[in-house]
This record gives C-alpha cells, sequence and structure tokens, in this order.
C-alpha cells in the first residue's frame, strides 16, 4: 500500500428509523488504484456512497478528501470538490437529449444566460472521443436502450474531473463487450491517479479489476485487504459470514402432491423469458437470483399483475388463465408485493382497514353495507394469530415497524383463503428478530398445507426456510437446487449462468 | 443565489403587506364590513338598532358593486349596522351565509339571491328567515310570488325584468324608425343586428333577448319597415353567449372581431346594429368596432348603433363621446332607496310595506318595483 | 430480385407503413384542424377570406402570452390557477393608470397619465411577484401548484375586488383609456387591402405576441435557465444531483409565467376596453387547455413554443369556428370538452408504460 490515501471514511454510522444501516464503517481508497466495495444486498454498500456524496446525511464518523475533513451536504458540494458518482438507479432527465444531461447543472454559458450549444457539441464530442463512447449526442435520452444510458452517465460522471469516482452497480445493465469497455475506462481513470470506488456483485469482475476489497455485513465493516489475496471463495465467507444456526425456526413442513404447476410462462412487456416449475402442498419453493434476473416478475406474471406472453398454468391438473389480480384471487393465488411501502400498505389508514381490504365482499351485509362487527372479528384473528403488535385495530399502520405492517398484510392476504401465497422479499427492510417471526409464520402455513412462493434477494433466508430453491438467470430458470443439500455458492453460480 | 432568494421573498413580503393595506384603506373608503358601532352612537338616524346582513349574489357584477356602494352609504347615512356577503355565484354558498348571519343574531336579511329562478333555494331562505322571525327584503334578482307571499315579512325590490326588455325595444325601434335610413348601410332595407346574451338560463338575460328584438319588431312593422334580421341568417341560435357565462366584455369583443372579419360593409352585409344585454358587453363590441374603423367618435366615421342595459357611468361616457346609442338605465340608488324605506317601516311598524307611498308596487305580493331609466 | 432482398423490401415496407401510422398519430390534431377548416371553409367561404384569417391571428395572438407563460408550469408538472385572477388584476391596474384625463369617473384623478412603458414595467411585475410568491411554495414547500395557486387564486380575487372599488371607481368598469394606451395595443401595424377595396387593419398586439414567442423560445432552448427547467421537470432528482437549483429554478419559472400574464393583463385592458373584477375569469383553462392541446405534457419536461401555438390557434378555431358556422351555442362546451379530452389520450398514449 504505497499509494497515499485519498479518502479516508471513518466510523461512518448513519440510522433509519428502527434500522441502524451502517455502524462504524471505515473505508480507505488510496489515489491511482481501484477500490471494491462488496457485500450482501442491504448490507449498507449504496448507503455508505450515499453518506459519502451528501444525499443522506451521516449520523457520525468523519470523512477525509486529501486529508481535509469534508461534509458535504448535497450533491452539488459533491461534484465541486471532486467526488463523482455513477448512480445505481439512473437518474436522468428522459425527455431530454444526451448532451443536456451530461452537462446539466454546468451548461457553458455565453453572455451570463445564454447556453453554448457549440461549447457544449464541442466537450460532448471530446469526452466521447476520450473514451471512445458512441452515443448520438442529440438523441433523446428515453430513445436510448439502458446500457447506452448507462454510459453516459459513466461519461458525465468523468467529465467532472473528478478525484474520487463511485460506480455503483455499473455494469448490472451492459453488455459483456460493453463491460469491457468500461473496464477500459477505468484503467484509465486509474493511470491518471483517480481513486476508484467500485461496487459489483460479479466476483470475476472484481477480482479482475480492483486493487483492494472491503467487504461489508450487516451494516458493518468486515474486512479491507489486497484483491490479489483473495478468492472468491474467501470473499463469498466474508460476505455471508455469520453461522445460519437459530435465525430460523425448524423445518417442520412436509411437501406433499403437486397442486400448482407453471410451464414456459414468459412475459409480453417485461423481462421474463421462460419459467417452468412445480409447487407442492405444504412446500416452501424459494426463487433466488440476481436484481433484475425475473424473479418478482415470475410471481407478477403468475398473479396476473402483468401481462403473459405465452406458456400454462395448472391448479390441481385443471388450466387456469389469472390473466388479471382479480381473477387470480378468486383462484386461491394471494400476492405480497416487493415494495410494501408503495404497493403494500395504506399508510395512513387504520389496521382493521388494513387488514380487511382485500376481503370487502365477505362483509357484505344485504349486498350495500359493511358489517364492522365482522371486520372487527376478523381483525382480532389477524392480530392474534399474525402476533401483530399493535396498540389497537385503529392505529395507522404507517406508525407499526416494518416487520408488524407485513404481518398485517400476510394477515390480509390469509383473510382471502389462499391456496398458494406469493410472497416477494417478505422480510425486506424487517429487522433480525421480527424477521424469525415471519419464517414461523410462513412455515406454519406451509404446514397448514397452503402452497408458498417466497422470493427473496437474501440467500441464507432462502436455505433456512424453503424445500427447493429455484435460481433465476437473465430472465430464465437456471437450475433448481434441494435447499437442505446445496450452497450459497452453487446458487450464485447459477444465477450467473445467463448475465 | 442567497441574494436572488431574499429579493425574492422579500417581494413576497411586500405583495402581503400590500394585500393587507388594501384590505384596510377599502374597508374605510366602502365600509364593507361591520361598522356599526360608529354610526349607532350618532343616535338620531332613524334605523338605530337594526342589525342587518346584505347578502350579493356577486361582488365582481358592477352593477351589484354600484348598488353595494350605494347601499352601504345609505346604511351609514340611516345609522344601521351592517354586514355585506359575497355569495360568489354559489347558491350553496348563500344559504349557509344565511344561517350564520341567523345565527349571529341579526333582525333583518337584505338578499340578492343567487339562484333566484329556483323556488326551492329562495324558500329555503324565507324558512329560516321565518322560524328566526325577522324580515327578509329580496332586491335585483327576482324570486317567484309564491315565496313573498309565503312569509309576510318578506318582500321584494327590483326592476320587472321584462321591462328592461320591453324598454330597450321600444328605444331601438323609435331610434331606427328616426334614423332608419343612416343605419341601414347597404340600403336594402333590413336592419341586421347581433344580439349579446351573456349567459344561458337567466331570467334577465332571457327576457332582454326576447324582449328588445320583439318590441323593436313590432314598433318597426307598425311603421312598415321590415323586422330586424339577425346577422346570420342560418344560425342556431338568435344570439352569442359568453362561453364562461359571466356577461364579459371580453367574451364580446372577441365574438365582434370575428363577426367583423366575414360581414362588412365592402362586403355589403355590415352588421347594423348592436343589442347587449349589458353594459360590459356593449363596451367589448364597441371596442371591436373601434378597431375595425366604426364608433370612433370622431367626425364623420360611421358608427353602428350599440344599444345596451344597466347604463353606468362607463357607458353613459361612451354615449355621450358617440361611441355608444342608448341604454337602459337600472337605478342603483332607487333600489338603495326602497329597500332602505322598507326597512324603516319594519323598524317602526313591524311591517315593511305600511308605508309604500309614490312607490310602483305589484298587486297581491309584496313586490316593489324601480322603474328603468332610459339613457342617452 | 432474390429472395433475400425482397424480404428486406417487404421489411422496409412494414416498417414505413408502421411510421407513416406514427406519424399521422403523433400530426392527428393538425389534422384534424386542417380538415375541420377545410370542412368550415365549404359551407363558409368567408372563414377562409384574408380579414377571417387575420381575425384568427389576432384573437391567438391575445391568448398567446398566458399560454406560453403557463406552459412552464407544466413543463414542471404543475399548472397554474392564478392566471386568469392575476391577468384581471393587472388589466385593471394598467386600465385605471392609463384612463384618459377626460374621463368622467377617473379612477386615479391625481396622476394624469401615466407613460405607457411605466405601466407595462408594473403590470409585468405584479404579475412576476404573484408568480414568486406562487414558485416558493411550490419550491420550499412541495407543495404541489394545483393547492398552491389554488389558494393564490383566491387571494387575487379579493386584492382585484378591492382594487376595482378604489378610488372612484367603486367596483364599475374601467374604461375611457387613454389614446396613447389603446393605440399603443390596437393601432394597425398595417393594413391588408381587401379585394373589394377595403383595407383590414393588423393590430399591434400581433406583433408584440410574435416577440414574446420569440423571446419564449430562445429562454425555452437556448438559456441555462430554460434547460434547467426541463431537467426538473423531467426528473427533479437528476436535476438536483447534478446541481441545479431547484427552488430558485422552480420560482424563476413560475415568477416568468406570471409576467407573461402581466403582460396579457396589460394588453387585455386596451384590447377589450372595459376592464372589471370579472376580467380574465377562466383564462387559465384556455391557456391550460392550449398547452395540452399542444403537447405540453402534464407528464412534465415535455413541450414545445410551436406546439403551444399550435393549441392556442386550435382553440381560437374552435371558437370562430362555431361562430362561423352558428352552431347552436350551448354545443361549444362539449366540442371543446371533447377535444382536450382527445388530445390528451393522444398524449399520454406516447407515455403509457405497459407491463
Amino acid at each position: 500500500m504505497d499509494q497515499p490515501a485519498l479518502l479516508e471514511m471513518r466510523g461512518i454510522t448513519k440510522e433509519f428509523p428502527g434500522v441502524k444501516a451502517l455502524d462504524g464503517v471505515d473505508l480507505t481508497v488510496r489515489a491511482g488504484t481501484v477500490h471494491a466495495l462488496m457485500g450482501e444486498n442491504g448490507a449498507g454498500k449504496s448507503t455508505l456512497m450515499k453518506c459519502l456524496f451528501g444525499i443522506y446525511s451521516k449520523d457520525g464518523g468523519t470523512i477525509r478528501l486529501d486529508g481535509k475533513e469534508v461534509n458535504f451536504k448535497n450533491a452539488k458540494e459533491a461534484l465541486e470538490n471532486g467526488v463523482a458518482m455513477v448512480h445505481q438507479e439512473l437518474n436522468q432527465a428522459l425527455t431530454r437529449s444526451v448532451q443536456d444531461n451530461l452537462w446539466l447543472g454546468r451548461y457553458p454559458k455565453v453572455g451570463g444566460i445564454m447556453v453554448s450549444e457549440g461549447i457544449m457539441a464541442k466537450r460532448t464530442k471530446e469526452i466521447f472521443e476520450q473514451l471512445e463512447v458512441t452515443v448520438n449526442p442529440k438523441a433523446i435520452m428515453s430513445t436510448l436502450p439502458v446500457s447506452q444510458r448507462q454510459m453516459v452517465e459513466i461519461a458525465k460522471a468523468v467529465s467532472y474531473d473528478s478525484k474520487i469516482i463511485v460506480f455503483d452497480e455499473p455494469t448490472s445493465s451492459l453488455t459483456e463487450e460493453e463491460v469491457e469497455h468500461l473496464f477500459r475506462i477505468i484503467n484509465m481513470l486509474r493511470d491518471k491517479g483517480c481513486g476508484i470506488i467500485y461496487i459489483s456483485h460479479k466476483m470475476d469482475e472484481i477480482l479482475r479489476i480492483s486493487d483492494d476489497v472491503t467487504i461489508m455485513r450487516d451494516g458493518t465493516w468486515v474486512a479491507t485487504k489486497p484483491a490479489k489475496d483473495l478468492t472468491m471463495e474467501e470473499i463469498i465467507r466474508l460476505m455471508v459470514g455469520r453461522e445460519l444456526t437459530n435465525r430460523f425456526p425448524p423445518k417442520t413442513n412436509k411437501p406433499g402432491e403437486v397442486i400448482l404447476d407453471v410451464e414456459h410462462m414468459a412475459g409480453r412487456y417485461t423481462r421474463l423469458k421462460d419459467a417452468s416449475f412445480q409447487l407442492r402442498k405444504g412446500e416452501v419453493l424459494g426463487i433466488a437470483g440476481l436484481d433484475g434476473s425475473g424473479r418478482t416478475e415470475v410471481l407478477e406474471n403468475l398473479f396476473g399483475a402483468m401481462t403473459r406472453e405465452g406458456g400454462h398454468i395448472r391448479l390441481h391438473g385443471k388450466e387456469i388463465q389469472n390473466r388479471s389480480p382479480k381473477e387470480s384471487i378468486k383462484n386461491g393465488f394471494a400476492l405480497l408485493t416487493e415494495e410494501r411501502r408503495a404497493t403494500g400498505i395504506f399508510g395512513i389508514r387504520d389496521i382493521k382497514e388494513n387488514t380487511v381490504i382485500s376481503n370487502l365482499k365477505g362483509y357484505l351485509m344485504g349486498g350495500v353495507c359493511l358489517s364492522d362487527k365482522k371486520m372487527r372479528e376478523d381483525t382480532d384473528w389477524a392480530i392474534q394469530a399474525m402476533h401483530i403488535k399493535t396498540p389497537s385495530q385503529k392505529t395507522q399502520i404507517r406508525s407499526l415497524s416494518g416487520g408488524n405492517q407485513q404481518k398485517v398484510i400476510i394477515g390480509r392476504w390469509l383473510l382471502t383463503k389462499p391456496e398458494i401465497l406469493l410472497l416477494d422479499e417478505p422480510t425486506r427492510g424487517i429487522d433480525v428478530g421480527a424477521k424469525y417471526e415471519i419464517y414461523q409464520l410462513i412455515i406454519d402455513l406451509a404446514n397448514e398445507g397452503k402452497g408458498v412462493i417466497v422470493v427473496s434477494s437474501e440467500m441464507p433466508e432462502l436455505l433456512g426456510i424453503c424445500d427447493r430453491i429455484l435460481v433465476m438467470s437473465g430472465g430464465q430458470v437456471a437450475g433448481e437446487v434441494d435447499a437442505k443439500n446445496t450452497s450459497q455458492e452453487e446458487i450464485l453460480t447459477l444465477a450467473a449462468k445467463y448475465v | 443565489m442567497k441574494k436572488v432568494l431574499a429579493f425574492v421573498l422579500s417581494l413576497a413580503m411586500v405583495f402581503a403587506m400590500v394585500a393587507c393595506g388594501g384590505n384596510t384603506t377599502t374597508t374605510n373608503n366602502g365600509g364593507t364590513t361591520n361598522n356599526g358601532g360608529a354610526a349607532t352612537d350618532d343616535g338620531s338616524a332613524s334605523g338605530d338598532g337594526l342589525n342587518i346582513a346584505v347578502l350579493y349574489y356577486n361582488y365582481s357584477d358592477a352593477f351589484i358593486s354600484n348598488v353595494r356602494n350605494e347601499m352601504d352609504a345609505k346604511w351609514e347615512e340611516l345609522g344601521i349596522t351592517f354586514n355585506n356577503q359575497d355569495g360568489n355565484t354559489n347558491a350553496g354558498t348563500q344559504l349557509d351565509q344565511v344561517n350564520t348571519a341567523i345565527a349571529n343574531g341579526v333582525n333583518a336579511l337584505v338578499v340578492n339571491a343567487v339562484e333566484a329562478s329556483a323556488d326551492e333555494t329562495t324558500q329555503a331562505i324565507v324558512d329560516a328567515a321565518k322560524n328566526a322571525n325577522i324580515p327578509v327584503i329580496f332586491f335585483n334578482r327576482e324570486v317567484s310570488n309564491d315565496v313573498i307571499n309565503s312569509y309576510d315579512k318578506a318582500a321584494f325590490v327590483g326592476t320587472d325584468p321584462a321591462e328592461a326588455g320591453h324598454m330597450q325595444g321600444e328605444l331601438i325601434g323609435n331610434y331606427l324608425l328616426e334614423n332608419y335610413d343612416a343605419v341601414d348601410l347597404n340600403g336594402d332595407g333590413v336592419i341586421s343586428y347581433v344580439m349579446f346574451k351573456g349567459q344561458e338560463n337567466n331570467p334577465e338575460a332571457e327576457y332582454r333577448t326576447q324582449f328588445a328584438v320583439e318590441d323593436a319588431n313590432a314598433i318597426l312593422t307598425e311603421a312598415g319597415k321590415p323586422a330586424l334580421a339577425y346577422y346570420d341568417s342560418a344560425a342556431a341560435t338568435q344570439y352569442l353567449v359568453d362561453p364562461n357565462g359571466s356577461w364579459s366584455s371580453a367574451a364580446a369583443q372577441d365574438y365582434m372581431t370575428t363577426v367583423l372579419s366575414a360581414y362588412s360593409e365592402a362586403n355589403g352585409n355590415m352588421v347594423e346594429l348592436v343589442i347587449a344585454n349589458n353594459d360590459d358587453m356593449g363596451l367589448g363590441a364597441i371596442t371591436a368596432l373601434e378597431t375595425a374603423g366604426y364608433n370612433t367618435g370622431a367626425e364623420g366615421s360611421t358608427t353602428i348603433p350599440v344599444f345596451t342595459v344597466d347604463g353606468l357611468q362607463a357607458i353613459v361616457d361612451a354615449i355621450n363621446a358617440g361611441k355608444a346609442t342608448g341604454a337602459v338605465g337600472q337605478s342603483a340608488s332607487g333600489l338603495a332607496e326602497a329597500v332602505a324605506t322598507l326597512l324603516q317601516n319594519y323598524q317602526e311598524t313591524g311591517d315593511l310595506m305600511s308605508n309604500t307611498e309614490g312607490m310602483n308596487v305589484d298587486a297581491d305580493v309584496a313586490k316593489i318595483r324601480v322603474p328603468y331609466t332610459t339613457v342617452g | 430480385m432474390s429472395q433475400e432482398s425482397k424480404d428486406l423490401a417487404a421489411k422496409a415496407q412494414k416498417f414505413s407503413g408502421k411510421q407513416v401510422g406514427n406519424l399521422l398519430m403523433n400530426n392527428m390534431l393538425i389534422i384534424i384542424m386542417v380538415v375541420a377548416a377545410i370542412g368550415i371553409a365549404i359551407y363558409r367561404p368567408g372563414f377562409v377570406a384574408p380579414s377571417s384569417l387575420i381575425n384568427i391571428l389576432s384573437l391567438t395572438a391575445a391568448y398567446l402570452p398566458a399560454a406560453l407563460g403557463i406552459a412552464g408550469c407544466i413543463v414542471l408538472t404543475g399548472t397554474d390557477l392564478s392566471a386568469g385572477r392575476c391577468v384581471g388584476l393587472t388589466a385593471c391596474v394598467s386600465a385605471s393608470l392609463l384612463q384618459s384625463v377626460e374621463a368622467s369617473n377617473k379612477m386615479w384623478p391625481n396622476i394624469g397619465t401615466l407613460p405607457v412603458w411605466l405601466v407595462i414595467i408594473i403590470a409585468m411585475l405584479i404579475g412576476a411577484c404573484v408568480g414568486a410568491f406562487n414558485g416558493f411554495f411550490v419550491g420550499k414547500f412541495k407543495l404541489h401548484p394545483f393547492i398552491v395557486t389554488l389558494g393564490t387564486q383566491l387571494i387575487l380575487y379579493t386584492l382585484l375586488l378591492l382594487y376595482v372599488q378604489m378610488g372612484n371607481n367603486g367596483g364599475g368598469t374601467i374604461g375611457s383609456l387613454d389614446a396613447s394606451y389603446t393605440d399603443f395595443v390596437r393601432a394597425p401595424l398595417f393594413s391588408i387591402p381587401a379585394a373589394n377595396g377595403a383595407s383590414i387593419p393588423i393590430p399591434r398586439y400581433v406583433l408584440y405576441s410574435i416577440i414574446l414567442a420569440a423571446i419564449m423560445w430562445f429562454i425555452w432552448n437556448k438559456t441555462t435557465f430554460g434547460k434547467n427547467m426541463f431537467a426538473l421537470g423531467s426528473n427533479e432528482e437528476a436535476a438536483r444531483v447534478s446541481g441545479v437549483n431547484v427552488l430558485l429554478t422552480t420560482i424563476m419559472v413560475f415568477a416568468l409565467a406570471g409576467a407573461m400574464y402581466g403582460w396579457t393583463g396589460f394588453i387585455e385592458g386596451a384590447r377589450v376596453a372595459a376592464n372589471n373584477a370579472n376580467t380574465g375569469l377562466n383564462y387559465e383553462l384556455d391557456a391550460i387547455a392550449a398547452c395540452v392541446i399542444g403537447g405540453v405534457s402534464f407528464v412534465g419536461g415535455i413541450g414545445k413554443i410551436s406546439g403551444i401555438i399550435i393549441g392556442v390557434i386550435m382553440l381560437r378555431l374552435i371558437f370562430v369556428g362555431l361562430t362561423f358556422t352558428g352552431v347552436d351555442q350551448n354545443y361549444q362546451y362539449l366540442i371543446k370538452g371533447a377535444i382536450i379530452l382527445f388530445a390528451c389520450a393522444l398524449d399520454m398514449r406516447k407515455y403509457l408504460v405497459k407491463k
């Protein structure tokens, strides 16, 4: 470690209500090196970078850039002080042209107010030539494929002439060729003396390009080592880290006969290309895969929330259509959506309303008026059965913790008496203790003879509660593994099969 | 950046202060709010002790604003405590205002009904007054006889909506007879006209639209002249109506320029007469005519006769300048005078209609007709 | 021709067929407008006579500035309901400051007649202040412009009602304008000789509107402010992380819109020459309608000056066309409403994301 430290982050702490997202994380980036930041989903990598960039304000710790303490209040300050970032979510003005996006916030001016299209075009040409990017600068952003938009975003970060450039999963939407291209750009920046922070899940990329590797787990720093001393297995071991005992309730469910048979299901507008699988009575089936591999799409196509292109769904051997969520509910399906806050809860309504909303038909008296008594009884049942901790039925659901919110929603679906439960990231944003209760609930449901499909980006979770795991990759089923006789390594390998 | 922001903020502050400042000035000038305290002190006024609520249908109506000023002056003169309310063309708002005013303890209501043509709404106002046992005087917008007769302390002061139409028709007919050849620009013996109605389903607009033309025609045909012809013989409706229903000058102006773009002296089909149901629309039409080179008031220019109803100062000025020809005037002061008389009657005898000497009272119903006047 | 090239040709054919379809759909409004105009012209040939075309031009010029202003607010995914009342206030202020000295009920008898340029500045400044006020609430407190301007609109109405009560006016109509004012706005720019010897004057405000449209085009396309406005409307977060001052840009967009209403008020004051508290009522609705018809999308970040001009022309065509054909006046609302819905559906079609 002979190069001087360009960026030093010490003891960074960040708390969100109920969750400690970062707990004393350290990160030191040397000039002229690529520093990989690794960890499972939710380990706190993006949060750490957002604290650096001024999008989040950190609760504790210090950041030194070139030896001077800095504390950026917003993105503008960070950019002006030589810290640029390629964001994981593409933040672009899609209705505007490529070069308008590239120079947004710092248009070359003439006469004080006018934008010089000439200078802008010239600089765009220069930077694109330097980086060998072949995107038409006048094209409207929304007409470009995601990979080209990603290259524009990369060019933009480089064009700030920054000392530190953060790449947050830059290759997730790039083709192999474009990844090579990106690596050339990164090598060029490294040779110029920049410090690069590189976040990715792809082990081979990390080992190829990075000088140092920092590994995070559950919002804490685990290790920082030179990349040449690490192997893929070692990284995975450090990322996964903990023993998997006692985090999961005992698996008592016994899978029975096949109740659901899906053949060659594909999405018309979405990235699901081909999925075939079976689900048994009393079974917990896991779906694993990287972000964008089509995990969520499997559930939403099955549930009719997305339009299917082809394939067959058979329930108890009988072909069903599931054209819309309404029809699916009738057929005994229930879907717990991925974004609980956005598409699951009705935040300002109370527990009762959130519990009974999908089953209102069941409370009709005389076809018009809802029976308040029945609704209260059912809500009481849900609160008891799900062990929901709430002061009363009248409490606004948003004031509950994430885990209790999730239990209310599971309760809501159970009231519709589903046979097949589709759970998309059921424990996202929930603390460890509450996760255990959700796991117990899932296994209890399987014990009652329901078929459960769980999508999760946390592999230990799938290994802990599922009977079988379906691994998705690039919109297809890459393989199916038995949860008892597999490892995270095997799943990760499968997940990268069609990337 | 900070400086710019500070500048903008201070502008906003100034704006807010102007708002407050404007408020105080006009309150003092116009007496729009309850200012009975000072007035009751002088004791001598006969309206002493009256505390009334005056409910207007819409503050933005120019004629009603005029009435409001006249009434405010009258109340102050008589020492009546009053409280003005703007119904803002919403009948529901007005009913709420009635109930609030009664709850507030007023001892008389003066109401310019928003929805005068619907008995249900006006009856609700009368019933509210009846329950509180206070008198209610409607003005300007006419309510039905049944409603007035349902309560012995209800009365109406206003004009006869048909009368304005009749008077305008007469005004137009007589003017045309005297100036027939001058008005008939293309010499075809027929006068073509355009009519600005103002609003659909408003009784005043309907009567004025109908009778202005019918009565003028009656006079013309009696004198052996052909009846008036609407400028566009193929039109489905014989009038143009403000798309916003607000009797606005802008709508009349837009219509008139559009009409003038196809109908002109050069084409031999010029519009030869403009009839507007209120002053504003007449003024808008005059502006359009002026832009086209007519009605400039200048020596030797052609003037298309323009007739309006309301007869406020702006149209009087236009008539004096030779830009407009005549108007049927509603008397704002006459209206205020009559309402005040009824209130004084009630104060003295407990009966609104106890002294209506010299007033034009309908038979069988407590309705007082303030006569229209002709202007120009 | 080989099989391969035939295939290619067929592919090209199919492709261009789809393209033509898209082209037709994207220009559907203009097509409808032209077809409707031809239809009316056949029924009433006078519709396309020079005098009529100039009338349409004049009416378009009168309603364009407010639409140009409000369009900026729509680009920011907002709207501005205060436009109409702002026009009313500035029209009454302009007219009252420029009444001729002989006017019998001159509102402010002691000020004589102010210079026209000063009144223009006053009117536009009032408008800009109102706009900045709106923009501040929108940008600072993240309130939806619908709510902010719903509030301001009411506040402005009170100011307007109080203003027309001031001085000698007593709530009446403000007319009897000074010749310097009416000439500045309405005097003929030049006259076009018509076939039958008459001449058709083009009022000066047409020229002003053309200049304003050019200025707005420049601001929208050539300045930092314009580009920031579009970026902000397209993706606020992207603008923020790129270092755009979101609050200032929002305030400026609304202030610019306000200045446009001020200008509209100044022009309307003399164009109509009869101003009272009713003036400007519902102008914002026409302006918003013109913008959405012209493709300024409520999705944000999309809009062209040319589109707004087409939108305003379209609305005026409906008005003039209905007057010309003598259609039952009751149906004008239906036709206007149907066209607005149709235009917006056509516009949204482009942004629908299929799942």
